[in-house]
């Protein structure tokens, strides 16, 4: 097991170079630069040069790289050229915010995913089936778009049960009772298309196995019905992994745009502003550490999946 | 005002105000401005919402405010979130040592004293001695004198000093730039010298915020962000990354502890959530709100509150070749445009038609300056004229989004139909804010097309003028030359006469509403949206506000 994580870590480590060079690369060729919005518009031209030189903007691009990537690996991102502050400090409360956010949204989409998936695997030709593959159907097709601003119209605004967005009551609000209520829409917003994606796969992965020659061998055997179940979900298990890992990964990206009508100040608004701003040394940082997560969670589901299935630990 | 300074001297302020009087406004001044209100200012220059109430004297609460863009850096000058931030936060923590006098709405604000009491300028129109407001203290207790204000401009201008940063020497280059010398003559005296005449310098001033010197010292220029302290009505309390601002009242603030117990600010940059945020309780005044929300808005209870200030939406016209290199051409396109509808359908009436280069909100209007007006059968005659009978076809990039720029792509629509309709087929080609302006400051036009749209406050300070209409700008300006102007804009500079200045900012303006050298569209209002328990504000006739007079009923 041990190796299996250290062959996967050290396969990652091209993977984030790459990444990171390539967005390097994309943003610098990318028309539109930094100093602008920082400057202003009345600035004179020679303290735009200045603060080119200063900065290094002059620079070739596989030397600013070269310089960029030296750094961070001494865990140094940089300053942000549009705040001047330290990347790191700009970057580490909106990862907080963007991991918390996807994990609450994971796990509705794993308990409503396997509950709805259940349901309807269980009972297939029943009003539960019926009723778990209707709201599953519907879950995936919903806009994340409309379900987003339904939940603020009509939960927020209409009837002011939970808070429109943020993450706690500007007018003395604080506290984790607090951050909780603001929580739960952009959380159920992010969760609803996977969890209709987890549900309509789990149900299809849980139906084969009741469906084939293991629960007939189980139930010839005398077992309960609910004993029945618990092996089936067992060898279900390996199909909600991969569709839960790869849930996960929409959600660490998709939350962007949750995290964007929410005003939920993760990751995505601060990537979004710093984009809009050619603000590289952001930019950088934060999709080096969106990467790494990503990476991170992958290499987690297929740690679980090994767990679970002895199969893939060999490589051969 | 007696001051025993050689030279002329400057009178700033204007009214009962003034600097140098009652640092308060009485409540006889109040009463007053509500009366006004209340007759010219509703009838004829928009709505000051709920200020007739500034007279009842109420006060407390906590103001929430929904804006559009990111939070600024609130260290001093750089800010790096345009001027929305500087409205804010900057202009909240920090004054000059002038500043805006925002108590009014009926026309354009003036510079009046804030650090400085008053000033007086040399015949060379470069040498200024400020005479500095005593028993000012900033926000942690520091005394403010002399010593303040050279310990900040060598912040911003001595390279090599203690707590000089690039960044803080670029970021003040924009308005202190052209000070080549600055000293303390005594405790309460500072001398400054500009590099070249320059009459609108109490003006830039305004924008060349001190900080409190004990406070840089004890957190170093990097640190200082995190605790920035001014002079200015609101104290820095606490910054929540990407969430919010947190100020409170100054409770000394020299002109008066504001009324507000506290100012939050909160980025929201998207105007849905921006206005869910309003709608939901979450804050209780938006910045900007949708134009089409307008209406169910006000329906719901809340208050929108508008103004004139010095702002044109406009297309800069590519002057240097066809089709646009022929004034006859420009000016069709001029006459071609029905602004109104723009303003009052499209825009539900958060914007007024602009007929001349003048915003209507600036010194420099003259309403008799309105020389185009919606009318398709001069556009085709001019057209004609020039030879361009059966129309052409041309390009323009536009912004998607931007601090200023209203509904770019729709109101880039409107004007593709009404120029269709004399003939001219108009391609649009969408691009982002950051992509547009960028390339503007380097001299090329994004996507290069034949024509810019975008919007520009052009009077926020008459330093940043010569870069939209000069012929020496390092901006694209459409390659716009007109030397005549160029002398009339050099002349107003060197002038610290105000009257003097408006003659000649109106005789170049004139100028460039006849050369098109731009298709003039509408004037911004600055619409905000706010909660009926928000009550005080005074809308000025400016980007900036005046936050002192708000409060929030219970």
């Amino acid at each position: 097991m041990r190796r299996f994580l250290l062959r996967r870590v050290l396969l990652a480590l091209p993977t984030l170079l790459g990444v990171t060079a390539l967005v390097f690369a994309t943003v610098a060729l990318v028309p539109g630069d930094p100093l602008t919005a920082f400057l202003g518009p009345g600035a004179p031209p020679e303290a735009r040069r200045e603060l080119t030189e200063r900065l290094g903007l002059d620079q070739p691009l596989p030397l600013r790289y070269a310089n960029w990537l030296g750094h961070a690996l001494r865990g140094d991102l940089g300053v942000s050229i549009a705040g001047q502050r330290p990347v790191r400090q700009l970057l580490l409360p909106a990862l907080g915010q963007t991991l918390l956010l996807t994990a609450a949204a994971f796990l509705l989409v794993l308990v409503g995913g396997v509950l709805l998936g259940a349901l309807g695997a269980g009972r297939p030709r029943g009003a539960a089936g019926r009723l778990s593959g209707a709201l599953g159907t519907l879950a995936v097709s919903a806009p994340q778009y409309s379900v987003a601003l339904l939940l603020v119209a009509l939960l927020a605004v209409r009837w002011r049960l939970l808070p429109a967005g943020g993450t706690h009551d500007a007018f003395g609000g604080g506290g984790t009772a607090d951050l909780l209520r603001h929580l739960v829409l952009p959380a159920v917003a992010a969760a609803v298309v996977p969890l209709g994606l987890t549900a309509r796969v789990f149900r299809a992965a849980l139906g084969g196995v009741l469906a084939g020659d293991l629960a007939d061998a189980l139930r010839s055997r005398g077992l309960s019905r609910a004993a029945v179940l618990r092996h089936c979900v067992h060898n279900a298990a390996p199909a909600l992994l991969t569709i839960g890992g790869l849930q996960l990964a929409y959600l660490l990206e998709g939350v962007v745009f949750v995290e964007t009508l929410f005003a939920w100040p993760g990751l995505g608004g601060l990537l979004y502003d710093a984009l809009s701003a050619r603000d590289l040394p952001v930019v950088q940082g934060g999709v080096l550490v969106v990467a790494v997560a990503f990476v991170g969670v992958n290499i987690l589901v297929d740690a679980a999946h090994a767990l679970i299935d002895p199969r893939i630990r060999s490589p051969r | 005002m007696t001051h025993h300074h050689p030279g002329r001297t400057v009178r700033p302020g204007r009214t009962a105000a003034g600097p140098g009087r009652a640092a308060r406004p009485s409540v006889g001044a109040l009463a007053a401005a509500a009366l006004l209100l209340s007759t010219v200012g509703c009838a004829a220059t928009g709505s000051a919402a709920g200020a007739g109430d500034a007279a009842s004297g109420g006060r407390g609460g906590t103001l929430v405010i929904g804006a559009t863009g990111k939070l600024p850096n609130p260290d001093t000058v750089i800010g790096g979130a345009g001027f929305e931030g500087k409205r804010l936060v900057s202009f909240q923590i920090y004054e000059g040592l002038t500043r805006y006098d925002l108590s009014g709405t009926d026309a354009p604000p003036e510079i009046t004293g804030a650090l400085a009491e008053s000033w007086t300028v040399a015949a060379d129109a470069r040498t200024w001695t400020f005479a500095l407001r005593k028993g000012v203290k900033f926000q942690d207790g520091t005394p403010f004198d002399a010593d303040a204000v050279v310990f900040n401009l060598d912040r911003y201008l001595a390279k090599g000093s203690e707590f000089y940063t690039d960044a803080l020497g670029a970021a003040a280059k924009e308005y202190a730039g052209g000070i080549v010398q600055y000293r303390k003559t005594d405790a309460d005296h500072v001398e400054l010298v500009t590099k070249d005449p320059n009459g609108h310098f109490p003006e830039d001033l305004a924008h060349v915020l001190i900080a409190s010197p004990a406070a840089v010292r004890a957190t170093g220029s990097a640190g200082f962000a995190r605790h920035p302290v001014g002079t200015g009505p609101f104290a820095f309390a606490s910054q929540t990354e990407g969430q919010q601002i947190e100020l409170v009242a100054n409770k000394d603030y020299w002109r008066g502890a504001p009324r507000l117990d506290k100012l939050v600010i909160k980025p929201l940059p998207d105007v849905a959530a921006r206005t869910a945020a309003l709608r939901s309780g979450g804050v209780n005044w938006i910045e900007y709100p949708n134009p089409d929300d307008i209406d169910s808005l006000k329906a719901e209870g809340a208050r929108i509150a508008t103004n004139s200030y010095d702002h044109l939406w406009y297309w800069i016209l590519d002057g240097s070749k066809a089709p646009w290199n022929d004034p006859r051409v420009r000016q069709a396109a001029n006459y071609a445009v029905d602004r109104k509808a723009i303003a009052e359908k499209l825009l539900h009436g958060t914007a007024d038609p602009a007929y001349q280069a003048a915003p209507r909100a600036t010194f420099a209007y003259d309403p008799a300056g309105d020389l185009y007006s919606y009318d398709p059968a001069k556009a085709k005659q001019l057209l004609a004229e020039a030879g361009r009978a059966d129309g052409f076809t041309t390009s323009v990039t536009v912004p998607t989004a931007g601090s200023g720029n209203l509904l770019p792509v729709p109101i880039t629509e409107a004007i593709q139909r009404d120029l269709a309709a004399v003939g001219i087929k108009v391609e649009i080609r969408t691009t982002d804010w950051s992509t547009l302006i960028g390339a503007e400051a380097k001299g090329e036009v994004a996507l290069g097309s034949d024509a810019v749209a975008q919007s520009t406050t052009l009077f926020q300070s008459e330093a940043l003028l010569p870069l939209f209409i000069g012929s020496k700008s390092p901006f694209w300006t459409g390659h716009y030359s007109n030397p005549k102007v160029d002398q009339l804009l050099g002349s107003a500079a060197a002038s610290p006469d105000r009257t003097a200045r408006r003659t000649d900012y109106r005789s170049a303006l004139s100028q460039v509403t006849q050369d098109a050298p731009w298709l003039f569209v509408v004037n911004d209002r600055n619409p905000r949206a706010l909660s009926p328990k928000v009550q005080g504000l005074v809308q000025p006739q400016s980007w900036f506000l005046d936050l002192t007079t708000v409060w929030v009923s219970t």
